[in-house]
């Protein structure tokens, strides 16, 4: 009976629950929109400002001196809660270490080895091709020295986060001394309007002269917050300088062929397109 | 005359799809290197090769990979 | 047009030549469109020699940007660079005291590394090669003679050969009964060939890198 389609009757029906569900759905999202909390900078997060970064543009490389401090900051700050997994020893060199300072920073490390001949695990110093190990030993591990808050992986976090480097800084940079006036935070947490919702269980971390940059480049917050980010912003496109480079070459080459190709069709069409077409409409008589 | 010589490229169907395969090998190398060069000079002191120096003592040239 | 007309008004023989050739000139008084406008005034070599170079130039930046979009193609076949970076394997030597073996996984295999007495390096050297059966002079076989590098796998079902054991003072395969030298040569027992000797260099006085 259903076969033939809706009857008059069941269109209606149909027609006249979507109009529900549609009315219903608009003024729910209207009432939401009336609450304080809604659609504002404190459920959002604050709008960071676009910083201008040295490798912002289309042509523009990382500042690899940068990346160096950068990674120092990791290393001494950032990484006693989060990991790094998807970089490797390896991946450092020629871009912010040379191979025997990166072999050096590996080798103090100990890394699993194959079992000996009695089964036994054993270690050994690492090597190049490990991976930097993270802080805990799994995400439970993690979870329970944070009070149930885990520290995310930095390894893509740059990518991972609307704002990219420029909210990763303000982050960094942005935690009030006191949080305003009548925000109440839950236990734990701290306040940083940068944070979707303002209530972050990291706390401040970057403090003035908080590391002793090997360059003598002084170590202030938002110069450790600036390196970092680029480090971490290296991390997520580790492909960066070679992409842009590559991007110049497509360019030139294909704008070129795209040029040349016009010319070439217009050459190909000119016996066609200066072809003139002259009609004398017969005489009547 | 440079226009002569390069007609003459033309001459022959054979002798000028070489060219334009030989071409496009030759022009690969120097489009690559003037691409690179024009690159790290854009770039410059914000590369690796540059600021190792100011890391690395008597910077060595063991940074291969 | 003209022919529909040529059939019209003239005779039939024009209308054929009109519809036949189409640069024909019907006739001296007929009235050309004015294509002054289109004529290119310089010499028909230059004309030429222009056309030539742009399309050339079309075929020669296709031709580049075929062969590198082939390249990449081809390039992501190759090892990828976590894969290259685990296919070496960097031994430390002065960890190795003389007469002494040291096995090492490279890739998942075995690798023996023997640190030869100057007495194994006389005993290796003075095997005639004639009765071998698999002819390798011991000097083939290594690069520097105190350092012998070799896969631990049996050259005949793939076990792994041990140490210090056999009749000819090498290694012996316990599965099925072959002996190799201590140059890893085979002596006897069923295996076909000596020990196959892996890449390896030394990348200085102390280290030895295999792959």
């Amino acid at each position: 009976m259903f076969s033939r389609a809706a009857t008059p009757f069941v269109q209606k029906v149909v027609a006249g629950s979507a109009a529900v569900t549609g009315l219903t759905a608009s003024y729910l999202l209207y009432k939401d929109s009336l609450s304080a909390q809604a659609m504002t900078a404190a459920e959002h997060g604050l709008h960071p400002p676009a910083y201008g970064w040295s490798h912002n543009g289309m042509f523009e490389t990382f500042d690899h001196a940068s990346i160096r401090r950068g990674f120092q900051v990791y290393r001494e700050v950032c990484a006693s809660c989060h990991s790094l997994d998807r970089i490797a020893w390896r991946n450092l060199v020629g871009v912010s270490h040379t191979a025997s300072e990166a072999k050096e920073m590996c080798e103090e490390l100990e890394y699993d080895d194959e079992p000996d001949d009695e089964g036994l695990p054993r270690k050994r110093p690492g090597k190049l091709a490990d991976y930097i190990p993270g802080p805990y030993e799994n995400e439970e591990a993690a979870r329970a020295g944070n009070q149930g808050a885990l520290p995310p992986d930095l390894s893509l976090i740059v990518k991972a986060r609307h704002g990219g480097c420029d909210y990763i800084f303000s982050l960094l940079t942005g935690y009030p001394e006191e949080p305003p006036a009548g925000v109440v935070l839950p236990p734990g947490t701290n306040y940083n309007p940068y944070f979707p919702g303002g209530a972050i269980a990291m706390g401040r971390v970057l403090f003035d002269d908080l590391v002793e940059y090997e360059d003598g480049t002084p170590a202030t917050t938002s110069q450790m917050a600036k390196d970092v980010t680029t480090f971490l912003n290296w991390t997520a496109e580790p492909e960066h300088d070679e992409r842009k480079r590559w991007g110049l070459k497509a360019l030139i080459v294909v704008s070129s062929l795209y040029l040349v190709s016009i010319w070439v069709k217009r050459y190909k069409w000119a016996a066609v397109k200066a072809r003139k077409f002259r009609f004398d409409p017969p005489k009547k008589n | 005359m440079v226009c002569n010589y390069i007609a003459s490229l033309f001459r022959r169907n054979s002798i000028y799809v070489a060219t334009i395969f030989g071409g496009a090998f030759a022009f690969q190398a120097f489009f690559n290197y003037g691409v690179t060069s024009w690159y790290e000079n854009h770039n410059k002191g914000k590369l690796w090769k540059d600021v190792k120096g100011k890391f690395v003592e008597g910077a060595d040239s063991e940074d291969d990979e | 047009m003209l022919a529909f007309r040529s059939l019209k008004t003239n005779s039939l023989k024009t209308s054929i030549r009109a519809l036949s050739s189409t640069s024909l000139r019907l006739s001296n008084n007929y009235e050309h469109p004015d294509f002054s406008h289109y004529v290119n005034n310089k010499s028909e070599t230059h004309n030429r020699n222009i056309s030539y170079f742009m399309v050339g130039s079309l075929g020669l930046l296709s031709a580049a940007g075929a062969k590198s979009t082939v390249e990449a193609f081809l390039s992501s076949m190759s090892a990828s660079a976590d894969v290259l970076a685990m296919a070496k394997v960097e031994v430390k030597l002065s960890a190795i005291p003389e007469g002494k073996n040291v096995v090492v996984k490279w890739q998942g295999k075995p690798v023996f590394i023997r640190h030869r007495t100057p007495e194994e390096i006389e005993e290796a050297n003075d095997v005639d090669i004639s009765s071998l059966r698999d002819p390798q002079t011991d000097s083939a076989r290594v690069l520097k003679p105190e350092w012998l590098v070799m896969l631990g796998i049996c050259t005949h079902l793939g076990c792994v050969p041990i140490g210090e054991a056999g009749d000819f003072g090498g290694w012996f395969c316990p599965c099925h009964g072959s002996h190799y030298d201590i140059s890893g040569r085979i002596r006897r027992g069923p295996a076909p060939l000596n020990l196959e000797i892996p890449q390896y260099e030394f990348s200085d006085e102390e280290t030895l890198l295999v792959g």
